[in-house]
């Protein structure tokens, strides 16, 4: 039962996907709260060309991996909201444009420069086999976010719910926002390093959703999802020890898969109650119902003059 | 008014680098006064807000503030980018009021805690204090964000169109705490989307529209002639509503 304990390996891939989980978890709890689940996979995928130039340069190097993917996914965040803000064109489609000709460059790039490439370890990460060097950006990746959580919580928290507040109270409203696309590229990152880049942002999102069916405050919200993402790569990892065939990547995701589908049907917001949630649309209606009332001109007669 | 002056404008032009949005605009607002703001779609109503928050330097004209620009500024706006699915309960909402003058590190005291019980009893939230943001009707959120607003404890406080989509049993009882606010020294500005009753709370009037302002006393600002100067209403509107208003004088005598 426990003799995969006995393998350095497994020891160092439990520890490196524990340390990763405690970063991943409030990051993704974060993208599934801004609404940006699917902006954290154009993302995952936008680092593409950044990390094949690195290794095409540079070969195995975790830090001109860091240099290359930062820029790269950097370069498509902030292109992408210039673009948002400069033209008629959408985030959402912004985002897309950019990231599927990141996507395409990096594949260009990785196939012009030949063989010696590990293609696989790209797609579906390698995390039985961590190098020191992986271990260490992924422990620093686990402090920087925390600390920074530390600071931009509350701003980070009241930009999701109230923007428009959030704008009122502060002289840079997008400071904490953009910090925390730093954080989501800087995490992906790691999970790049660790599940490939097909299943990087699986381990971000899935046990922010599972989580977001129990949790209805702030702070059991992000503990459930790092409670999920731990047990995610844990119970993945010994799976895939006893399943040879079976690459880590897609067992860890599979098992949060497992804990969203539990919690969709069993937990308190999942399934059966959403017939309790008023929907966002039941302002708009009545908006216009009291227009109504004030445009027959009885209540601005009555009272006004 | 013998309450001291807050904050007095002066021949302010209100737009942006290419587009002049409303020009002269002159009002003064005391310690205690209630400003209602009245105007068509795009007669600079949001502007002016965005001007008052400090968000948008004037093109031209003075923003004075005799006893100094107030360090916080409360602010309730429209809400229209709203998340209420986020998982939160409306006692830590009306807590986000308090954030920005926290510091990053620093947890809520006791006397701040004592306000944030204190907004939530007067804003009858206090029962619904635990209950997340998705299970509340619009009206208990409204309730909900007057709470947060009374948290930020300003002397001036802007609400933009408060009372949409908000029933009449709320609407009286927000305005009975808008009144309490102006008890206390405090200045309210309030953008209004309709002509109502909220305008008997109110002791002056800032009629915005087609470029230019007006500002006075509510009786005297809101004539049908002025609405109509100032494209709020049509002629055939405000023909209507002075034919319906002569009717019920004539009745009375």
């Amino acid at each position: 039962m426990f003799e995969w304990f006995e393998y350095a390996f497994m020891v160092r891939a439990l520890v490196a996907t524990s340390v990763m989980s405690f970063a991943i978890a409030p990051v993704g709890a974060f993208l599934v709260l801004r609404r940006l689940s699917l902006a954290g996979e154009a993302m995952a995928h936008a680092i593409v060309p950044g990390i094949v130039i690195a290794f095409v340069v540079s070969g195995l190097s975790v830090v001109s991996m860091i240099i290359g993917g930062l820029t790269a996914g950097i370069a498509v965040a902030a292109l992408t909201s210039l673009l948002a803000r400069m033209t008629i064109i959408r985030e959402d489609a912004s985002l897309a444009s950019l990231y599927l000709i990141a996507l395409a460059l990096g594949i260009f790039v990785l196939s012009a420069a030949g063989s010696a490439v590990p293609l696989k370890s790209f797609l579906f990460g390698s995390i039985l086999g961590i190098d020191n060097e992986t271990l260490v950006l992924i422990g620093a990746t686990a402090t920087i976010t925390l600390v920074s959580f530390a600071f931009i919580l509350r701003p980070l928290i009241t930009n999701t719910i109230d923007p428009v507040f959030h704008e009122s109270q502060t002289k840079y409203p997008g400071l904490a926002t953009q910090w925390f696309m730093f954080l989501v590229v800087l995490n992906l990152l790691g999970a790049f390093k660790a599940l490939g880049t097909l299943m990087a942002v699986g381990l971000m999102i899935l046990p922010a959703t599972a989580a977001r069916y129990w949790a209805s405050t702030i702070t059991s919200y992000l503990l459930t999802t790092f409670v999920f993402a731990l047990l995610s790569c844990w119970i993945g990892l010994i799976v895939s020890f006893h399943l040879p065939d079976v690459p880590s990547g897609p067992a860890i995701v599979l098992v949060a898969a497992v804990f969203f589908f539990i919690s969709l049907i069993l937990a308190p917001q999942g399934f059966h109650a959403t017939a309790r949630l008023n929907p966002a649309c039941r302002w708009k209606q009545s908006d216009g119902d009291a227009n109504v009332i004030s445009k027959t001109g009885e209540k601005i007669h009555e009272k006004t003059f | 008014m013998t309450q001291p002056l807050l904050l007095s404008a002066d021949g302010l032009t209100l737009g942006y680098r290419d587009l002049t949005v409303v020009e002269d605009v002159t009002f003064e607002l005391a310690r205690g006064d209630v400003l209602a703001v009245v105007g068509h779609n795009g007669s600079g109503k949001s502007t002016l807000i965005r001007t008052l928050l400090g968000g948008l330097p004037p093109l031209a004209g003075a923003l004075n503030w005799p006893l100094a620009r107030p360090e916080t500024v409360a602010y309730l706006g429209q809400r229209t980018d709203f998340d209420n699915r986020f998982p939160i309960r409306v006692r830590d909402l009306a807590a986000m009021g308090a954030w920005p003058g926290l510091g990053f590190l620093h947890k809520i005291d006791g006397e701040c805690r004592a306000r944030i019980e204190s907004a939530l009893d007067r804003t009858g939230t206090a029962e619904i204090a635990d209950m997340p943001l998705h299970k509340l009707s619009a009206g208990q959120l409204q309730r909900a964000l007057f709470a947060r607003t009374m948290v930020q404890d300003a002397p001036l406080i802007l609400l933009d169109e408060p009372f949409t989509a908000i029933d009449q049993t709320t609407e009286a009882a927000l305005l009975t705490l808008i009144d309490s606010w102006a008890a206390e020294g405090r200045a309210v500005i309030m953008v209004l989307h309709d002509l109502s009753a909220v305008l008997q709370h109110c002791n002056s009037a800032l009629l915005l529209g087609q470029g230019r302002a007006l500002f006075g006393n509510p009786q005297e600002t809101l004539t049908p002639h002025n609405l109509v100067g100032h494209a709020y209403l049509s002629r055939s509107q405000a023909t209507w509503i002075e034919t319906m208003y002569r009717g019920q004088e004539a009745g009375h005598v």
